[in-house]
C-alpha cells in the first residue's frame, strides 16, 4: 500500500469535504473513504476518531445525535462557517502545492 | 457492546487520566455505531465486533499526530532550558573564580594558587556545554530520520 505519511496529513482536508458534502456519522465516513478510493487506501478507524476530535474541539466541525431510518442512533457531524472557510483554505493550498510538485517531478 | 467498551478502555488505559474518559467515551460511541451497521448488513454480531475490534487499529494510530509534535515541543523546552544552565554555569564559574583570584592577591600575593581550583570550577560549565550540544546532536540526527 501507497505510503501514507502525506494523505495523513491531509486527512483533516478530507475529512471536512466528506462532511461539507453531507452530514456524516463516523464509520460512514471511513466506508467512504474506502469506497471512494477503491480499498486504495485504508484508514485506520484510531486515525480518523482522533481527527475528528480535533476537528471538533477546533469548532470545525459540530455534532448532534440524529435518528436513522431504521431507528438506530448516531452521532452526525456537521460542518460550521468556520470549518468551511477552514476547507476552502486548504483546499488551495492543496491545489497550490499539487502545481508545484507537478512543475518539479514531472516536467 | 460491553466487549467493545472493553476493548476501548483496555487500548487507551496509559492516556492520562484528565483526556481518557473523553476518548474513551467517544470512541466507544463510534465503534458500536459501526458494530450495528455491520449487523445491519447481516453479519452475524460477534463476527461484527471481531471486526470492528480488528479494524481499530492501535493507540499509535490514534495519536501518530499529537505525539510527534507534542515530542517536539518537549525537546525544544529542554534545549532552551540547557541554555539556561549554561549561562548560569558561566556567570557562576566567574564569581567563583574572580573571589579566588582576590583571595589569592590580597591574602598571599606572591604564591599564584588560585588557578588550580579555577579549573576545578571550569568543569562546570564545560559539563554543561557537552550536554547542551550533544542535546543539539540528537536532535539533528531526529530531524533527519
Amino acid at each position: 500500500m501507497i505510503n501514507s505519511d502525506i494523505i495523513r496529513g491531509h486527512l483533516e482536508s478530507v475529512i471536512l469535504r466528506l462532511i461539507i458534502e453531507e452530514d456524516r456519522y463516523g464509520y460512514e465516513i471511513s466506508n467512504c473513504i474506502k469506497e471512494r478510493t477503491a480499498g486504495r487506501f485504508n484508514i485506520k478507524e484510531a486515525t480518523l476518531y482522533s481527527v475528528v476530535g480535533r476537528l471538533e474541539k477546533k469548532e470545525l466541525i459540530e455534532s448532534y445525535i440524529g435518528t436513522k431510518t431504521h431507528g438506530g442512533q448516531r452521532r452526525y457531524y456537521k460542518i460550521t462557517t468556520l470549518g468551511k472557510a477552514y476547507y476552502e483554505q486548504k483546499l488551495s493550498e492543496w491545489t497550490e502545492l499539487k502545481e508545484i510538485l507537478e512543475t518539479l517531478l514531472e516536467d | 457492546m460491553n466487549q467493545i467498551r472493553n476493548f476501548v478502555k483496555n487500548t487507551f488505559k496509559d492516556v492520562p487520566k484528565d483526556r481518557r474518559e473523553d476518548i474513551v467515551n467517544s470512541v466507544t460511541e463510534s465503534l458500536i455505531e459501526k458494530v450495528e451497521d455491520l449487523v445491519e448488513k447481516g453479519l452475524p454480531e460477534q463476527q461484527a465486533i471481531d471486526q470492528t475490534v480488528l479494524e481499530f487499529g492501535t493507540v499509535e494510530d490514534y495519536f501518530v499526530n499529537y505525539q510527534k509534535k507534542a515530542k517536539r515541543e518537549k525537546r525544544q523546552k529542554t534545549i532552551m532550558h540547557y541554555r539556561n544552565d549554561l549561562l548560569l554555569s558561566i556567570f557562576g564559574s566567574l564569581i567563583i573564580i574572580g573571589m579566588l583570584i582576590f583571595a589569592n592577591l590580597y591574602y598571599m600575593p606572591n604564591i599564584i594558587w588560585f588557578v588550580i581550583p579555577s579549573i576545578a570550577v571550569l568543569w562546570w560549565p564545560l559539563a554543561v556545554l557537552y550536554n547542551l550540544l550533544n542535546k543539539k546532536e540528537n536532535k539533528k540526527v531526529d530531524i533527519d530520520e
